[in-house]
């Protein structure tokens, strides 16, 4: 059942084929449900009252009914809780209509003891958004005297409960605290009235773990210390903390400060004096544990869930333009904001309309009145830019690291949509944190981060006409090439160029940006580069006759006698240079060029020729072998080449070549290592930048989906298998009685489809398992190697050279950039690194240097951090 | 969710107007699909524009990605003609494009994503008289980046046109002319199962094309 409003969105520009105006013939029922959640879209005050008359006059009387609106609206619609709560206070003054009997339960404690029904289910199934916001109104009604103190407190106390079991898991930690937290801030008042109950101990508990992470926080703030394990950070808040600082502030005043943040309006009713409704105790249910993982022989196996972090926003405004979410009201309106962003995630064009109606649904003078609207009396300490908190929320959202919630491209498409729907007002603030962000570049913002920012940048900038005021970051371009600013331009004008074409961006750069010794701008536009395409170039003829066969779509058998003769010519020509390698240059950069007009072109090509491909990643031309590592290298060598120019179709390419099992994940791991960032540092050493990252990212994640894939084939075969074999046993034992002379017990046997799927589960783990191996050794060749240490790894991690960054060079900043990819590859893949970390940090820890040396022992500290081991 | 508000990533009713299934097995189809059809694209806009947007709703640690995508063209003269179907591994992953990508905009035009059937040989091609797409020929106003007035109209000199008309001349009718993109891992076994089964024809275009018979099979 939906109760969604079927109207249309009206953008300028804008398409909506999503309508579908079905003619609804909705029953009384029906209607009464989308009344309910409906409530308050004019005015929610006068609304209350009527809507209540409309439930008492209703018949048939349907208690779950009512209930279960009540349920979906506070769950969907979290800034209308405090009118729901209102509702259901006026419902209590109500006796059952029809009921003879006046003394019976009132028709609201019946709702309720319906509404409780629903949130134990919530709560059974851990689901904690649900959980938490019915836990809001428990906290509403709780003040309004509707349900006792005392039982709040007790289920309150049942969520801090969690905090110490042992071992319990950050998120689930996270949730249940944020739960208790936010419950009290609410109910406070009245928890505070009633002496016999101590809100320490439900605030302690909370501090005492916030506490126990204090290690792990440094491995996900915003800003880079690589001298520092986890100081606080100034512009960022970590979520948890936020909430125990709104949470004492307002313990510090009894909670006199609650009426500030949080709508009343059932105190506007006379008091409830009846005996309140007492919540029935509760116990939060266990996670989970998967039953169906199965380890593979070496007993390791890759866990499919995702750990979970401090959560740390990003502050870009000072607390006079938006509210400091470490304050009680501020974190009212935070929280009140990011549940509006998660909930109506399906929807980014309602969730956009929503955020800009808040204002709406929060006491009066919180924000600015609206442009044109009737001006207010300003309300000490709040006045606050709508349209700057928003921004600031989603964009903190967006910064979550190690990733958000949803999809980075969710959080851009919502500030789009705002954007849309009042640009006047939003395109400031937009503009204002563009420039905020850019400022924190200087100042160590993650690299991660760094990128999800050119990420943004540009996917808004393509969605806005490319309109930005590059001119005033042109003093920039004076900075050190490796700067992050300067790299942040760099790769924003990439990813533009990417979304648009060269031509396009190039116009709207200023003059010195244009110019190509700024190198913001490629010198050309990205194209491919064939380098035997010269003729003076020594093999320009061999290379043509290839092309031309290719061209002419020879079959392969005939392009690889072609390619044998032109090896044997060269032979004789070349005497000892690498012949195989050239060769193999050509084939790959002729086939490479013959798919170069499209993406599908390449596609065409490549599966033409795909025989071709395995002969020369097994190092040959005509024959098969095993796979060779020289060979393999080869093919990516010969594709960077190729694309030298196009630096996307590099990570395109290679993800086919993976696609296409021409190369590992590992391999494309290696070339990362060994020539992506080659040349980059003068003392020759591999680093990591944002390209070769995105290419190592690449990889891992093909790996590990394999292994997604894999373990999901297992487990629906192993069903099926054990349910044939159930099958079989009810078969046969229905037989035997049948049949009096006795049958030798059916052994069952895995089917040759399960044993098949389970070889392949444990070849894709080991491989995972290979591509993370290479990883972790290919940043100890960057930054910790024993026998050819970075002589920069260890100079710029002090505190002391940190604060000299004005002066760093290229090799300073390239080598910050990969302790920074370093650190994120760790938190990132932390839940498989920590399943393999004996074997993995067995291996690739023999090869790191001495324990003194400072950049061994931060690369020990990030690694055991990540891994949960002793920091 | 989705009480209060309706999902982006329903169908719409957008619809293979020359599909021979029935609503109900069209309904089941697109209940699993992994492609898009996009619409309203410049007649400019190049495969790998394409892929960069798309690929921000690729979910490549669940096995996702960008399978193939495939241009939609000019019946008669081979030049992109405002539509593609992009395909990728995973359902999850399209309804991500409609949620995050529909309706925003690529090379400066809105554009629109609806899941798709699947894509089918011939699907590639326009299907108005003209040889492009019907909607450009019931088309009144002018759309640079659509080739100017209607179909027929003379089309605008622009520095990229030049380039795009040449790129797909070369496109092939017929079965396995469109790139399958590659399938699933599969085992290649030890050294020597590896060296007899890599000396045959390439098994992830047999594959791809095995997959798109049964479906086309399946009416």
């Amino acid at each position: 059942m939906s109760y969604y409003r079927r109207k249309q969105y009206k953008g300028q520009d804008d398409f909506d084929y999503h309508d579908r105006r079905r003619e609804m013939y909705d029953s009384p029922e029906e209607k009464l449900r989308a009344t309910i959640i409906r409530l308050g879209e004019v005015d929610p005050v006068q609304e209350v009252p009527r809507l209540v008359e409309q439930i008492r006059e209703f018949t048939p009387v349907n208690v779950s009914a009512v209930a279960e609106s009540i349920r979906i609206a506070v769950t969907e619609q979290p800034f209308k809780i405090p009118y729901y709560a209102a509702l259901l206070r006026l419902l209590h003054d109500a006796p059952v209509p029809g009921s003879e009997d006046a003394a019976g339960p009132s028709f609201g404690k019946q709702i309720l003891e319906d509404f409780w029904k629903g949130f134990q289910a919530y709560l059974d199934r851990l689901a904690w958004r649900e959980t938490r916001l019915c836990i809001h109104l428990f906290a509403h009604l709780t003040v309004a005297k509707v349900i006792s103190a005392q039982t709040m407190y007790e289920l309150l106390r049942s969520f801090t409960a969690v905090l110490d079991e042992f071992g319990v898991s950050h998120g689930r930690a996270k949730k249940a605290a944020l739960c208790a937290a936010e419950g009290l801030m609410i109910a406070g008042p009245a928890v505070k009235e009633n002496t016999g109950l101590n809100v320490f101990d439900l605030i302690n508990p909370i501090q005492a773990y916030i506490e126990s992470t204090s290690d792990v926080k440094g491995l996900v703030q915003p800003t880079i210390k690589l001298f520092a394990n986890s100081e606080p950070i100034e512009t960022a808040d970590e979520i948890l903390d936020a909430a125990l600082a709104a949470l004492q502030t307002l313990n510090s005043s009894d909670f006199a400060h609650t009426a500030d943040c949080f709508l009343q309006p059932y105190l506007d009713f006379t008091p409830f004096t009846d005996a309140p409704f007492d919540l029935p105790s509760v116990l939060v249910p266990p996670e989970v544990i998967e039953l169906d993982t199965f380890s593979t022989d070496s007993g390791e196996d890759a866990p499919a869930k995702k750990e979970e972090w401090p959560e740390y926003h990003v502050r870009l405004f000072d607390s006079d333009v938006t509210p400091d979410p470490t304050t009680p009201v501020g974190y009212a309106l935070r929280t009140g904001l990011l549940d509006l962003i998660d909930i109506f995630e399906v929807n980014r064009k309602e969730c956009a309309r929503l955020l800009l109606e808040f204002p709406k649904w929060t006491p009066r003078g919180t924000f600015k009145p609206r442009p044109g609207a009737p001006a207010e009396e300003p309300v000490a300490g709040k006045d606050w830019q709508l349209e700057s908190t928003i921004i600031e929320t989603v964009l903190g959202m967006l910064m979550v690291l190690p990733e958000p919630p949803h999809k980075p491209i969710y959080y851009i498409a919502l500030i789009t949509e705002i954007c849309k729907l009042s640009p006047g007002t939003v395109g400031p603030a937009v503009g204002k944190s563009i420039r905020k962000l850019y400022g924190f570049l200087a100042d160590g913002l993650d690299v991660e981060l760094s990128q999800r920012f050119s990420d943004w940048f540009s996917i808004h900038m393509s969605n806005f006409n490319f309109q930005w005021v590059w001119r005033e970051w042109v003093p920039d371009i004076t900075l050190s090439p490796q700067h992050p600013k300067r790299v942040f331009m760099r790769r924003a004008v990439d990813y533009e160029i990417r979304l648009s074409y060269y031509d396009r961006i190039f116009k709207t750069l200023p003059e010195p940006m244009q110019a190509p010794d700024s190198l913001v701008l490629p010198p050309e536009a990205p194209g491919p580069g064939y380098e035997y395409e010269d003729p003076v170039n020594p093999h320009h003829d061999s290379a043509q006759s290839v092309l031309e066969l290719l061209r002419g779509r020879a079959k392969a058998e005939d392009v690889m006698a072609h390619l044998e003769s032109v090896k044997n010519s060269l032979e004789t020509t070349e005497g000892d240079a690498n012949i195989d390698s050239l060769v193999r240059s050509i084939a790959v950069q002729s086939l490479l060029h013959i798919g170069s007009r499209s993406f599908s072109h390449f596609l065409n090509a490549i599966e033409r020729y795909l025989p071709l491909l395995r002969n020369l990643a097994s190092g040959s031309i005509s024959t098969t072998g095993t796979s060779n590592l020289e060979g393999r290298m080869g093919i990516l060598n010969a594709v960077s080449a190729y694309w030298k120019h196009n630096r996307h179709m590099i990570v395109i390419v290679f993800d086919k070549l993976m696609q296409y099992q021409i190369v590992d994940p590992t391999d494309v791991v290696s070339w990362a290592f060994t020539r992506g960032g080659e040349s980059r540092l003068s003392s020759g050493h591999p680093s990591i930048g944002s390209l070769e990252w995105e290419i190592v990212q690449g990889a891992l994640n093909k790996a590990n989906g394999r292994v997604v894939i894999a373990r999901r084939k297992v487990t629906t075969l192993r069903k099926e298998d054990d349910e044939k074999a159930a099958l079989a046993k009810v078969s046969n034992g229905a037989a035997m009685e049948v049949d009096t002379e006795a049958k030798p017990d059916i052994t069952h046997e895995e089917s040759p489809a399960l044993s098949s799927a389970m070889k392949a589960f444990a070849i894709l783990t080991r491989e995972q398992k290979a591509a993370l191996s290479r990883t972790l050794d290919g940043f100890v060749d960057c930054l910790a190697s024993a026998t050819n240490p970075n002589p920069n790894a260890k100079s710029i991690v002090s505190e002391n050279a940190w604060h000299n960054r004005a002066n760093w060079n290229e090799d300073e900043w390239v080598t910050w950039e990969t302790w920074g990819w370093y650190r994120h590859f760790c938190r990132m893949y932390s839940p498989y690194l920590r399943n393999y970390s004996a074997t993995l940090g067995t291996i690739s820890f023999a090869k790191v240097g001495n324990a003194s040396d400072p950049a061994v022992e931060l690369f020990r500290r990030i690694w055991n951090v990540a891994t949960g081991q002793e920091a | 969710m989705a009480h209060v508000v309706q999902s982006l990533d329903q169908p719409s009713n957008y619809k293979d107007s020359q599909s021979r299934y029935d609503r109900q097995k069209q309904a089941d189809l697109l209940s699993r699909s992994t492609t898009l059809y996009i619409g309203n694209l410049s007649f400019y806009t190049t495969e790998e524009q394409i892929y960069e947007l798309f690929s921000k709703c690729t979910s490549p640690e669940e096995g996702g990605g960008i399978k193939r995508i495939i241009m939609g063209l000019d019946r008669n003269t081979r030049t992109p003609c405002g539509f593609c179907f992009v395909e990728y591994y995973t359902h999850a992953e399209a309804l991500a494009s409609l949620r995050y990508i529909s309706g925003t905009k690529l090379d400066e035009r809105i554009i629109r994503c609806d899941l798709d059937l699947g894509y089918r040989e011939g699907r590639q091609f326009g299907r108005g008289k003209s040889g492009g797409q019907v909607r450009d020929e019931h088309r009144a106003d002018y759309d640079p980046g659509r080739g100017g007035w209607g179909a027929q109209a003379q089309r605008l000199e622009i520095e990229r046109r030049r380039e795009v008309e040449e790129r797909y001349q070369d496109t092939q009718d017929g079965p396995g002319a469109v790139a399958g993109g590659g399938g699933e891992w599969k085992q290649v076994g030890n050294a020597n199962e590896q060296t007899l089964k890599r000396g045959r024809s390439p098994d992830d275009d047999d594959n791809s094309r095995e997959t798109r018979a049964r479906t086309d099979g399946a009416e």
